[in-house]
């Protein structure tokens, strides 16, 4: 264990060189996170802005702010944590760079999911909690709350990295799988909403399809207490079955590695 | 093969692998068809190896493009699975990539790369050092013993993106040895260099060799690089062991002589220089002729004599040509051993 945790060190370390040596990214990516914190906030500045409109779903707009403000978190996750691993393994597959990682001593799962980070993306990180703590201040929130928030959100982020993961390792039979991620923003832009704005159908699709609801909705009614037992319980079950399904489909799709050619 | 050791280094009995490859027509359309229907084939690209290694035995693994040679070495290192056969390296089975079998090899590939791209390569070595857990004086010690047979002084410290092909090289194999691997799996790892960065790369090798008794198995399009390191080769065509002995007998049994390059003050006919040699060619000025290794300096002396000549070079057939005389076009012989 703790050598595994030595190895995040010297990963992030050389991620975060690597990163120093183009400045001029920065600039962009910065860009990048306001761009996309401005689009949240315009959706749920259009719903509200209409006259006589003051809930969505029975989310007040405080209530609704603190969805975007997870929402927001979790594409921060994602930028700085996910992605960056994620986009890297259809590319290792079709170079054939994937070899040299299979050939080290080391879970090969854990190699590709930790060898990157984009620190460049982090401010966005910073923009979440903020939206969160702007949004929380003008409610009643409990220290039991934010507690409960912060473990279900946990179980939010390993949802997150499950689907990430599993569409990821798709690429080992079909190489180029771009595409996938865009499949997952696509979807996962519903989740910068409570899940009960939408329509039935579309809301047992966001829980139990492609499990979004646990994502933002789930920490936030947590936060504000609102949260049934059964589906604070859900959450991290959800998450740990996920967790074991893809570790078993990524031992799968390693085994069928074909390797590119020299 | 009578004194073989009980506990080879490699062992590898009728090892197989087909794949399953799909087939594309040229053009759009042809690409459409696959898009909506692919038409798979089974690829025998390994058909029945077998053959043992003793530790610290140096192996040259000749073959045509295709061969298999490639396919070989990834499963000998754990990365494909056999689709047949036995395969046992260090004691361990490739296939199941434990991490006490992967601490003993390592695979090198001349067209591929471990190392960051856009940090100096001692980044590199320093996440290869907490991959492997290796102590820190015996990194300081490999590292000294690879800095001075490599020449890795003054290129360790700068990008890799800026480094030659050559200071590429070297940084790689560097660093994929850094864990002092007792089996060596090495693919091309000259491929592309020029000849001094060859030689550095063979001096490395040969000297890694003899120092820590690794066994290496090496592939290389370069005639120098095999018969620099490597006594005993292993031929394989199509799939199949088709030779396994030593380098002389290989070239004796092809009978491949050694080629001379002419190139001449004033053209001469294809026809005056065939009672030089064989398989002439003339193109303007420049001509080739090949003569049998024992007659290359009389048949030199002659054409340096008879001809207005301004410069004549003797070169090793390439492997290639080795290869394409063994077994050009006929079907792999029966595995014949020296």
């Amino acid at each position: 264990m703790s050598r595994y945790l030595r190895l995040l060190r010297i990963f992030t370390g050389a991620t975060l060189s690597a990163q120093l040596e183009y400045r001029a990214n920065f600039v962009g990516a910065l860009l990048a996170s306001l761009g996309e914190v401005g689009v949240a906030l315009l959706g749920l500045g259009i719903v509200f802005g209409q006259p006589g409109i003051s809930s969505v779903g029975g989310w007040s707009f405080r209530e609704a702010l603190l969805v975007t403000g997870f929402f927001m978190l979790t594409e921060g996750v994602i930028s700085v944590f996910i992605q960056p691993n994620m986009s890297k393994i259809a590319d290792a597959i079709r170079t054939g760079s994937m070899d040299f990682t299979l050939l080290k001593p080391i879970d090969a799962q854990f190699g590709v999911s930790t060898r990157h980070l984009n620190v460049l993306r982090a401010p966005d990180l910073l923009i979440g909690l903020g939206l969160i703590a702007y949004a929380a201040s003008g409610l009643s929130v409990t220290p039991g709350g934010v507690l409960g928030a912060a473990l279900l959100y946990v179980s939010a982020v390993v949802i997150v990295y499950c689907i990430w993961l599993a569409l990821s390792t798709t690429a080992f039979w079909f190489v180029k799988t771009q595409n996938v991620a865009e499949l997952f923003n696509g979807v996962f832009g519903a989740a910068r909403f409570p899940v009960s704005a939408f329509p039935l159908p579309v809301r047992a699709f966001l829980t139990f399809v492609v499990p979004v609801a646990f994502i933002t909705t789930v920490p936030a009614q947590a936060m504000t207490g609102e949260l049934a037992w059964g589906a604070a319980l859900a959450s991290p079950v959800v998450a740990a079955a996920l967790f074991v399904v893809t570790r078993l489909f990524w031992l799968r799709a390693v085994g069928s590695y074909t390797s590119a050619s020299s | 093969m009578t004194t073989s050791p009980p506990d080879p280094a490699v062992h590898v009995r009728d090892l197989r692998k087909a794949y399953a490859v799909h087939e594309k027509e040229p053009g759009f359309m042809g690409s459409l068809r696959s898009f909506v229907s692919r038409k798979t084939r089974q690829v025998e690209a390994v058909r029945g190896v077998s053959f043992d290694l003793h530790p610290g035995e140096v192996v040259g693994f000749l073959g045509p493009n295709g061969a298999g040679k490639t396919t070989t070495l990834k499963m000998l290192s754990g990365l494909l699975h056999p689709s047949g056969g036995e395969a046992r390296v260090a004691g361990f089975e490739p296939r199941r990539r434990e991490a006490a079998f992967l601490r003993q090899i390592t695979l090198v590939m001349g067209q591929k790369q471990q190392l960051i791209w856009d940090l100096p390569a001692l980044d590199s070595f320093l996440v290869n050092q907490a991959i492997y857990e290796i102590p820190d004086d015996q990194y300081r010690a490999t590292m000294r013993e690879f800095t001075d047979v490599l020449g890795l002084d003054g290129i360790l410290k700068k990008q890799v993106r800026k480094l030659s092909l050559g200071e590429r090289m070297k940084c790689e194999l560097a660093a994929a040895l850094l864990h002092r691997p007792k089996v060596l799996f090495l693919d091309e790892p000259t491929i592309g260099l020029d000849v001094n960065m060859q030689e550095s790369v063979r001096a490395f090798v040969r000297d890694y060799n003899e120092r820590h008794g690794a066994t290496v198995i090496l592939t290389s399009h370069y005639m120098a690089d095999v018969t620099a390191l490597a006594r005993r080769i292993l031929v394989i065509d199509q799939g199949a062991l088709v030779f396994d002995g030593d380098l002389g007998s290989l070239a004796g049994q092809a009978g491949a002589g050694k080629t001379i390059r002419l190139q001449l003050r004033s053209p001469v006919t294809a026809q005056a220089l065939a009672g030089y040699g064989q398989d002439v060619s003339v193109d303007g000025l420049s001509a080739q002729l090949r003569v049998p290794r024992a007659e290359v300096s009389e048949r030199a002396a002659r054409l340096l004599a008879d001809l207005d000549v301004a410069d004549l070079t003797v070169e090793d057939p390439s492997i290639e040509a080795i290869m394409a005389d063994l077994f050009g076009h006929r079907t792999p012989p029966a595995l014949e051993r020296a």
